[in-house]
């Protein structure tokens, strides 16, 4: 997709006018496959404004720095993307009259961070791959789901396959299998806690994991605390995750951070559900894990 | 020359195997890094001398992520420690290329000088023998020469590797490199080879001055601009070769425990936040300017190199593109009052 | 077994409480004795040393006094995990200690100056190993004056060397405030930088030493500048989170200083080279 000159125009209008005080988009960086995040607060800036088939990266998770402040602000989002900003808004992590939410259509990106890499030197591959990012494949939500001005033309729904096979087949293996599997996974989690920072949902203002009275998970890499920060962190994402896969996309040691995220969507789906986090806003709605109804399914206590 | 021919380095690596723990690189599964020699799995794991470098460096050799320091146990008020015995396996790392080493001279420069000598880095480093790999193909995000160093020399280095066709020559040049390359003397061939030319830079960086400019940036608006797509992940920091702040904490169980030092990062909250609450560094855009201040002007005026080897990972791997190149150019650039 | 800090600069050696004050309600003077008897190692006035309640955490401390070779002393609040254990302790607990750290007071450059020493709250605690060592060695510096100041009565700290012991000494005058004003106490009322104006002490041959909440270190610095004092005559003690103590870890920076080896003392020619950051 390439709605870079629509964007421009639009940016440049909302802060000719004052009708914002910023614009959150994206820009280029130093590479051609390279597009990072980038914030126009003039109408000069709006040159730099890029919108191609490297957006990947999620920008509501930039309005969260922005929380306490009381600037209009003008955001940039795509399907996956706009469910975030109905995360925040149902966390109440910011208003919505600050924002001007611009959505754009679209028909899959590639990922930025796959690109640097394979061009890098890092990894032994003859041709760097090209396609369209891992998680664009099956896309469930093409089209934002909130918006203040919407930009393309609706697209069709990609992603026809279940996501939850290899969640289904994970089920299946025994418990000794099941717990070399995660051992595997998450013994060479270095504990950057890059997927906390990118993520949308994870917005406390201090973290479970930065506590210190009491600490509930230690620093140490060993594979008992790295189990713990993942499975407190997914318990914590129950309900809440609305699958944009930014965890994963930026872990420096490859961990199928979605894996997990998709077997408590996929319980959450069966004891509370059918329910999909940030698929639409409507004032006053809570996630299931956020409310107590007295017939909650409780059979698995 | 003595030279190691490539089909024989699995012997090599065997022989060395003997007497020490040998890291070399591996892709494991979907990473790359520096792993023991002793952990290596045929069907699963890959020996990666010929790629340009791995994700992750090896200062974890010597600078565990995780090192335990010392145990104690408590009876009602009285308290015994016991501080854990260094493991007196030597180590080696071998393949580590020129930026990477410079990584290591400066975490000697840390732990090493300056009014204290940190006793358990010591312990390893001392049994440390590092075999580099001579670099000749700098990548797309390379640029160790212009921060000081020789892709195809490195200082701290007992041995040096450098591609030929068909194998490495073997360039002692310690006395620790003498000790190690006894052990597998006849796996050397004598052979008179040309060694490769080093190519071109495809990233250079003026540096010059630009530890005296900072001092006068302090409050420069570039902060803000370049701090803005900073998420403060920290992936930076882990992968870096030469970032060493470390966290030490307690793990206790009933009356024992032991104290333990792990990897830290300072682009975390709370790297400064004090008991009372005060935090200098609050906000993200001060942790920011703190960690390139302490890259590239601190560690200068304190040690007299920048504390950037030019390796390049920090610019691939961060999700909101921050690069320390167009840092270094924008300071280089910029007009100071002074 | 290691009992010794002086091999291993991160492992503390054993010392045992042996006597605990209690300051104010929240603040606890703490004095230990090597488990050999006797200090654990001598320290300058200023100095810090890393107090470790071992199963639980390590803090900095400065050294608020060094009975010759009898005890040291520690005076320390209650703010966070490792204080609140640490003052549920009784006496007899073991506790593990190293040091010391730190560059201490320029207690040779002041000598023959008249002393002007500011402190806030807790901040009487570091500058009070100053105090004591110039009453030590009292014909050795001049006309002494200590203005302190806290948050109300109760929490004002060493309260029988403050009402007491101080104002005996020769040519030495204490004055005591407080924020609000309170029942039973007919002192005098405001906030320190405030009352430092108004004593408005003559800058000539004079060294000021200030330590307190960052907050009113930073209005003092102004006041005292106000007044007529050179950088070269103003030095504070400074804080921040620290974890090894010697320089390694990282985090106590301040520009290219760490405020654990280069500092915690400063003078404000010093600090104003470095940025503005604590």
């Amino acid at each position: 997709m390439n709605y870079t000159q629509e964007i421009r125009e639009i940016a440049a209008r909302l802060l000719e006018n004052g009708q914002v005080d910023m614009v959150i988009a994206w820009e280029k960086g130093d590479h051609e496959y390279q597009t990072i995040p980038f914030i126009a607060r003039t109408v000069d800036e709006v040159g730099r404004i890029v919108c191609d088939e490297y957006s990947i990266h999620n920008l509501s998770n930039s309005l969260l720095r922005y929380r306490d402040g009381k600037e209009k602000i003008a955001i940039v989002v795509k399907g996956c993307d706009s469910r975030g900003i109905v995360r925040l808004l149902e966390d109440n992590q910011i208003k919505r009259d600050r924002l001007y939410i611009i959505g754009v259509a679209c028909d899959g990106v590639k990922d930025p961070l796959r690109a640097m890499k394979q061009h890098s030197g890092f990894e032994r591959i003859q041709t760097p791959e090209d396609g369209l990012a891992a998680k664009c494949l099956d896309c469930r939500q093409p089209n934002p789901v909130i918006y203040d001005e919407m930009v393309g033309e609706e697209q069709p729904i990609r992603g026809e396959t279940d996501r939850f096979a290899r969640i289904a087949e994970i089920e299946q293996m025994s418990a000794d299998e099941r717990y070399r599997f995660f051992e595997d996974m998450l013994s060479r989690c270095i504990r950057c806690y890059a997927c906390r920072q990118a993520c949308v949902a994870c917005n406390c203002r201090t973290c479970i994991f930065d506590e210190t009275r009491p600490q509930w998970v230690g620093r140490e890499t060993s594979i008992s605390d790295n189990f713990m920060y993942h499975l407190v962190r997914a318990s914590h994402m129950a309900g809440r995750c609305v699958e944009c896969g930014e965890c994963e996309r930026v872990c420096p040691v490859n961990i199928p951070l979605m894996l997990i995220n998709r077997k408590l969507i996929k319980d959450v789906n069966e004891f509370f559900g059918p329910y999909e986090a940030g698929m639409e806003y409507v004032e006053g709605n809570k996630p299931p894990l956020s409310v107590y109804k007295e017939n909650d399914p409780d059979d698995f206590l | 020359m003595k030279v190691l021919k490539m089909s024989k380095i699995e012997q090599v690596l065997d022989r060395l195997a003997q007497q020490a723990d040998v890291y070399v690189p591996m892709l494991r599964g979907q990473q790359t890094g520096f792993f023991s020699w002793n952990t290596y799995d045929e069907g699963y794991d890959d020996l990666m001398f010929d790629i340009l470098n791995v994700y992750q460096s090896p200062k974890h050799v010597i600078l565990p992520q995780t090192e335990k320091m010392y145990s104690f146990s408590q009876e009602g008020q009285e308290i015994k420690i016991d501080v854990e015995a260094e493991e007196m396996t030597p180590k080696i790392i071998m393949g580590i290329r020129s930026c990477d080493v410079r990584g290591i001279e400066h975490l000697d420069d840390v732990f090493l000088t300056k009014g204290y000598v940190d006793q358990f880095y010591k312990a390893r480093r001392d049994k440390t023998t590092i075999i580099a790999n001579a670099c000749y193909n700098p990548g797309t995000n390379c640029f160790c020469e212009s921060m000081g160093v020789n892709p195809t020399d490195s200082e701290a280095a007992d041995i040096i590797m450098r591609e030929v066709n068909g194998g490495y020559v073997w360039d002692v040049k310690t006395e620790k490199g003498e000790a190690v390359t006894k052990q597998i003397e006849d796996l050397l061939e004598e052979q008179e080879v040309e060694l490769f030319p080093l190519k071109p830079f495809l990233r250079k960086v003026n540096y010059e001055g630009v530890a005296e400019k900072l001092k006068d940036m302090f409050e420069d608006p570039m902060w803000e601009k370049f701090s803005e797509p900073c998420q403060t992940c920290g992936i930076c920091t882990y992968l870096c070769p030469t970032c060493y702040c470390f966290d030490i904490q307690v793990k206790a169980w009933g009356d024992e425990g032991y104290r333990f030092r792990c990897w830290d990062s300072c682009m975390y909250r709370e790297y400064t936040q004090m008991a009372g609450g005060h935090n200098p560094r609050e906000a993200a855009k001060e942790r920011f300017r703190n960690r390139f201040l302490h890259k590239l002007q601190f560690f200068t005026e304190r040690y007299g190199r920048p504390l950037c080897t030019g390796c390049g990972r920090c610019i691939v791997v961060c999700p909101g593109g921050v690069s320390i190149i167009k840092i270094i150019d924008t300071v280089k650039e910029a007009e100071t009052g002074a | 077994m290691h009992n010794c800090s002086c091999e291993n600069p991160l492992v503390p050696g054993i010392v045992e409480v042996v006597k605990i004050i209690d300051e104010t309600p929240d603040v606890k003077n703490f004095y230990v004795r090597s488990e050999k008897g006797g200090v654990p190692f001598n320290v300058m006035p200023g100095q810090l040393a890393m107090v470790s309640l071992i199963p639980v955490g390590e803090g900095m401390f400065s050294v608020s006094w060094q009975e010759e070779n009898d005890h040291l002393e520690f005076a320390i609040k209650r703010t966070g995990l490792m204080t609140d254990e640490l003052h549920r302790i009784e006496v007899g607990q073991k506790l593990g200690v190293r040091g010391p750290y730190g560059n201490g007071f320029p207690v040779e450059e002041c000598k023959g100056k008249d002393m002007l020493f500011i402190a806030g709250g807790i901040g009487l605690a570091p500058l009070r190993s100053f105090i004591k060592y110039c009453f030590k060695h009292r014909d050795d510096f001049g006309k002494i004056t200590i203005l302190y100041g806290s948050r109300s009565a109760a929490d004002l700290c060493f309260k029988d060397e403050l009402f007491e012991k101080w104002p005996q000494q020769k040519d030495t005058q204490v004055y005591v405030t407080i924020d609000n004003p309170e029942e039973g106490w007919d002192g005098h009322v405001g906030f320190v930088p405030a009352y430092l104006e108004e004593l408005n002490p003559n800058p000539e041959g004079t060294i000021a030493v200030i330590c307190g909440p960052p907050i009113m270190i930073k209005f003092c610095l102004q006041s005292l500048e106000k007044m007529g004092y050179s950088d070269e005559q103003v030095i504070t003690t400074l804080e921040m989170r620290m974890k090894c103590g010697i320089g390694k870890c990282g985090r106590c920076n301040i520009g290219s200083e760490y405020i654990c080896l280069d500092g915690p003392v400063f003078n404000l020619a010093q600090l104003k080279k470095l940025p503005p950051e604590w």
